[in-house]
């Protein structure tokens, strides 16, 4: 269908659009319009993806400037989903416009899964393929072929030089798939006609890492423009993302491996001195110059990036202590041997950036300045010493990136140095966590550099939590819940067992018998009543072994395997894979199965359980973070010093939103169905912390439930799903056709002329009521009118 | 194991909750389990006395910057107690002075031996950048001190590098005491005159390899291009009791004078001024009052009272230091 926001025409692919994504789309454009970022929340299943396609290419093709779209997601599977969307989205405007756009969209993933090279591509991790693919094409080697040396190339990649370079593939859309198709068919490499092609793309599909990871990001997504709108979806995990990229651990073991590499790389100094001194040489006369000279010959196939350099550093000229390749790989020894005297002491220390430079310095005389330029210093040598087995050189690099992060940021970092694993150990393995604090540091240029970022998912409750965490600021905030002619999903919340005892998982309770015996018989209830799929998460993998093995002494497991196959998720994630597939295919036959897994694990994140793949999910106990980690403390003191986030604020927070996505797992869409189940008296105070549209679910009589009180929902619930139900039933209310959008829209213009802002019609587009005031707000709950009549008594 | 980060991205398939027990974590670190032979302190063996760690735990191993060679402190006692002494190591022979004797920062003495040489050539060069004219110069500065240094290390011409440190360094001493002197003297042309041929002879020799000072002046060892003549000290500042933070209004700007009827008829009038009263004054205070609060927001000071924090990022991370070592307490009460 075809409809106007304001005068933007959108085409929307499908012939009825939902309310909640007219306002979905509504919102995106008054974000664009301003020229700022937004924060929205929005179920799962309610067609967020195609929403954000339509409207956004719809903006791109009606503006004159045709503004870039960079989409970033999670995983491989959600980013060919986004590609397949948008393929049929053009194909449909190619039909209603009758004739085809100039567009251009293409995905990029890493070089395992676009690899075509036939001995490379089996290669089983992805850095051995990368490495093993740089090998084959680094710029030396198309030299020294050049020069006539018998050298190994990838004809994938030569081929491409054949061609023109802003033509690599014929203008489209092409799903990764198809990438592969047209690679194989005319010899080319996939992976670089994408990486190639980026600056010539409308829309551009990648994971996340390729704009957060500063050292994947400066390579990949450098000359992307300022005006490119960016998405970030699912992005309910986002911090962390941001925090992971930025924070090292080295431990002995990768100490020793780093000297090893070091050592490599003297032995391959005095052997290219001997035979080919004058590129080193001419290194050397570059790194006198700057650094930023010595790049220019940087090809897009670098050993690596430096770690969000600051800009001016880059174009200074590299300290002259380590200009000389030799006296370079000396400094560094220098610097891991110091590392290994931090490793024996056998305290636990934490210490800030300045305090751990100065005590270096005092025992090494390592200065800060070329300590910074450890890691663009490396990546030179590397390139000109034409290193191919550069996975070797891995821990070496960790070495060099922890060294230049720790002397270009003063906070937001912190090292702590953790000389046994557990409290209880003896023997030390001591681990130098160098972590980042602040999330705000990873994915700041990206802010400042974009005009436009949109953050969304369907879990992001509190909306406002985003943006102090990540330290910027927002144009639009919105929340939307699903409009549903039926309830199709029923949250509940159980507190006690049918022995009116309590739920929890509580530190405290966790293994007292009643308990572990009432979360079995809530197991078992609903493994009876379920048709199909059942999953159940726990909150970590301590306690879910801990439960089992208490529930096979009670005889629990033997009376859930009566009703269901029951499969447990594990930490390797080939075993995983394994139980899940064998887990769907009971779901497919037979009487379906019980899928035990962790709240913080593999399957909480990434996996989808529609339809009868998961019909019911219990969340067993609160998914709360480890508290005694030093690293999660240290992050909550910084968190609440720098941006004022209280520390049980966070910690609920984030035990929120792992919940939610928990649940979040089972309803793919308005045609879906399934029974979410929180089974922790816990919950009932964390209600609010809920997405918006699980709230709007969870009323009263569905809070405070025993085991019996919420199977009797569950059966009405069940039943009154089997009744038959058709689409047509969704007409006019949960989903539009044009006429019906178009009066809604005359309504909205009516109401804003007239200025009164109608809540009803607020709901009507599924948007979720505005935020209620906290528990306790300042005026001790009696809200500010109250106060005020007091006072003119 | 219990890295938030980490066990947050359950991709990784880490354990949020003590996940350090589980075996098959531990592949995620970068670690492999087995310990290199040479870093298991059973392992470690008095070379003289042939004494090892395995048998007594407290086991001290000490060195003498004479020649590095480790042994324990039973046998430093025993052969240098009653005086300097050759050292037992087979082919050494250098005699050994007990009082040198100290505990080895690192476990490579190589290690233990560059840093003590670096220590002595840092002692000589000491330059900043700011001593220089470019920061071109003061690299290749550092790249001759660098050279310095590893002609100590490589064992390479010791002894005429050593020579031309001790050179250097009597310069240094004397140029310092000279600009001095000079500074009290308040002689200005001379100073410009010797630096100016100071200058020529300076840009002779410089480069990668320092060769030695070879005019037909003093030889100081090494010379260096661009260096910026020593100044006299800059005054210190006048004090500044605000430490640099300005106490200009920030939300308004105070005019001259303002045309208003009954203000200017009320400043004009001598019963008003005859009592000091100042109108500027008035007009500061005014405006003061009307602007000072903006810039000011309630909500967050008192949030900011709640949760007691100083959004500075420096106090954050240095709290942040304090919790993990465990010296700050962190509320981590249930929060349900
Ligand atoms: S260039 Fe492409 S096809 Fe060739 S090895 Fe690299 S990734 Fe594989
Ligand atoms: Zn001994
Ligand atoms: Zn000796």
């Amino acid at each position: 269908m075809k409809f106007f926001i304001d005068e933007l025409p959108v085409l929307f692919p499908y012939p009825r659009v939902y309310p909640e994504q007219y306002a979905y789309m509504c919102d995106l454009k008054r974000t664009l319009d301003a020229g700022g970022h937004c924060v929205l929340e929005m179920p799962s299943g309610t067609g967020k993806t195609v929403s954000l396609l339509s409207l956004i290419v719809a903006y791109q093709q009606f503006h004159p400037e045709k503004r870039k779209l960079i989409y970033c997601s999670r995983t491989m599977s959600e980013i060919e989903k986004a590609l397949a969307e948008l393929k049929a989205l053009m194909q449909y405007r190619t039909e209603q416009l009758g004739y085809e756009e100039d567009f251009r969209g293409l995905g990029l993933t890493s070089r395992k899964n676009l690899c075509l090279h036939p001995s490379v591509k089996r290669e089983k991790s992805g850095s051995v393929v990368d490495s093993r693919c740089r090998s084959l094409t680094a710029g030396f080697v198309k030299e020294k072929k050049e020069r006539g040396e018998d050298v190994d190339v990838c004809v994938y990649h030569d081929n491409l030089d054949l061609l023109e370079p802003h033509n690599l593939i014929p203008p489209g859309v092409w799903t990764l798939d198809g990438m592969l198709k047209y690679g194989e068919q005319n010899k080319q490499c996939p992976y670089f006609t994408a990486r190639r092609m980026m600056p010539y793309c409308n829309v551009i599909i990648y994971s996340y890492h390729y704009l957060l990871d500063p050292k994947i990001a400066e390579r990949v997504s450098k000359e992307l423009s300022k005006d490119c709108i960016v998405v970030f979806d699912e992005a309910h995990n986002i911090d962390n993302v941001c925090i992971e990229s930025l924070s090292i651990d080295l431990n002995e073991d990768s100490l020793r491996r780093a000297t090893h590499g070091a050592n490599n790389l003297d032995r391959k100094i005095t052997e290219m001195k001997a035979t080919d001194a004058e590129k080193l040489q001419n290194e050397y006369a570059k790194l006198v110059e700057g650094l930023r000279e010595a790049d220019e010959a940087r090809d897009e196939n670098a050993f690596m990036a430096n770690p969000a350099l600051p800009d001016d550093l880059l174009k200074e000229a590299v300290p002259g202590n380590i200009r000389r390749a030799e006296h370079f790989v000396a400094f560094l020894k220098r610097f891991i041997e110091y590392l290994k005297t931090r490793m024996k002491v056998l305290h636990v220390i934490s210490e800030t950036p300045p305090s751990f430079l100065s005590h270096l310095r005092e025992l090494t005389f390592i200065e800060k300045k070329p300590l910074r330029f450890c890691a663009e210093r490396l990546t030179s040598l590397v390139r000109t010493l034409e290193l191919s087995n550069i996975e070797d050189y891995q821990p070496l690099q960790e070495v060099a990136t922890f060294a230049t992060l720790v002397a270009t940021y003063e906070t937001g970092f912190l090292l702590i140095l953790e000389p046994f694993e557990s409290a209880t150990a003896t023997v030390p393995n001591p681990v130098m966590h160098f972590t980042c604090l602040d999330a705000a540091i990873a994915i700041k240029p990206v802010f400042e550099r974009f005009s436009s970022v949109i953050v969304t998912s369907g879990t992001m409750s509190p909306l406002d939590m985003y943006p102090r965490m990540l330290n910027f600021s927002t144009v639009v905030q919105e929340s939307f819940t699903m409009t549903l002619t039926r309830k199709t999903f029923l949250p509940m919340i159980v507190d006690r067992g049918s022995d009116q005892n309590q739920i929890t998982s509580q530190f405290e309770h966790r293994n007292d018998p009643q308990v572990v015996r009432n979360f079995g018989n809530l197991l078992i209830e609903f493994c009876k009543l379920t048709p199909d799929g059942v999953v159940v998460f726990f909150p970590s993998y301590l306690y879910m072994e801990s439960i089992i093995s208490m529930w096979q002494g009670m005889n629990v497991l033997d009376e859930v395997w009566k009703w269901k196959l029951i499969l447990v998720e594990t930490p390797d994630a080939q075993e995983t894979s394994l139980a899940l597939e064998t887990y769907r295919t009971a779901c497919n036959n037979g009487r379906g199965a019980v899928l035990l897994c962790v709240a913080r694990g593999k399957v909480s994140e990434g996996i989808d359980f529609d339809h009868h793949y998961g019909r019911t999910v219990l969340c067993m106990g609160v998914p709360y973070q480890y508290t005694e980690s030093r690293i999660l403390k240290a992050r909550l003191e910084f968190l609440r010093e720098t941006y004022r986030i209280k520390e049980t604020d966070f910690l609920s927070f984030d035990a929120m939103r792992h919940a939610a996505q928990c649940l979040g797992r089972v309803i793919r869409g308005k045609d879906d169905y399934g029974i979410m189940v929180l089974a922790d008296k816990r919950f009932g105070k964390k209600i609010t912390q809920l997405p918006k549209w699980i709230q709007m679910g969870l009323d009263q009589k569905s809070q405070k439930l025993s085991v019996d009180q919420a199977v009797s929902q569950a059966k009405a619930f069940l039943r009154e799903m089997s009744v038959p139900w058709s689409r047509h039933e969704q007409e006019g209310h949960s989903s539009w056709n044009l006429e019906e959008l178009e009066a809604h829209q005359q309504k909205k213009k009516l109401e804003a002329i007239t200025g009164t802002e109608n809540p009803v019609a607020r709901r009507m587009e599924g948007r979720a009521d505005a935020m209620e005031i906290a528990e306790e707000d300042e005026f001790g709950g009696h809200g500010m009118d109250d106060v005020m009549a007091d006072l003119d008594d | 194991m219990s890295r938030m980060s980490r066990a947050v991205n359950g991709a990784k398939g880490g354990a949020p909750e003590g996940g350090g027990l589980l075996p098959n974590i531990r592949s995620l670190s970068l670690s492999s389990p087995s310990k290199h032979p040479a870093t298991d302190p059973s392992s470690e063996v008095c070379p003289v006395c042939k004494s090892g760690t395995y048998l007594n735990r407290n086991m001290r191993f000490l060195v003498n910057p004479e020649c590095y060679h480790k042994m324990c402190e039973g046998c430093v006692d025993r052969i240098f107690s009653h005086g300097p002494a050759p050292c037992p190591i087979a082919g050494c022979n250098r005699t050994l002075r007990k009082a040198k004797f100290r505990s080895p920062t690192f476990e490579d003495l190589k290690m233990e031996r560059e840093v003590d040489i670096r220590k002595e050539v840092a002692s000589v060069f000491n330059k900043k950048q700011a001593d220089f004219e470019t920061l071109r110069d003061f690299n290749d500065y550092l790249e001759t001190v660098e050279e310095v240094t590893w002609n100590l290390i490589l064992d390479m011409d010791v002894e005429e590098t050593r020579e031309r440190l001790r050179k250097y360094r009597e310069a240094q001493k004397a140029q310092n005491s000279s600009t001095t002197r000079r500074a009290l003297d308040h002689s200005q042309a001379s100073d410009k005159r010797k630096g100016a041929t100071q200058r020529k002879a300076l840009d002779v020799s410089s480069g990668n390899t320092p060769e030695p000072f070879a005019t037909n002046r003093e030889d100081t060892g090494f010379s260096f291009r661009g260096l910026i003549k020593r100044k006299t000290p800059e005054p210190p500042k006048s004090f500044d009791p605000f430490d640099g933070w300005s106490i200009q209004p920030q939300y308004h700007i105070l005019q001259d004078k303002y045309d208003v009827g009954w203000m200017t008829a009320a400043g004009k009038d001598a019963n008003h001024s005859a009592g000091g009263y100042s109108m500027p004054a008035f007009y500061s205070q005014v405006l003061c009052d009307a602007f000072s609060g903006f810039g000011v927001f309630v909500e967050d000071e008192i949030k900011a009272r709640e949760t007691q924090a100083s959004m500075d990022a420096g106090v954050g991370t240095r709290n942040a230091a304090m919790a993990a070592q465990g010296t700050k307490d962190v509320n981590m009460d249930d929060v349900f």
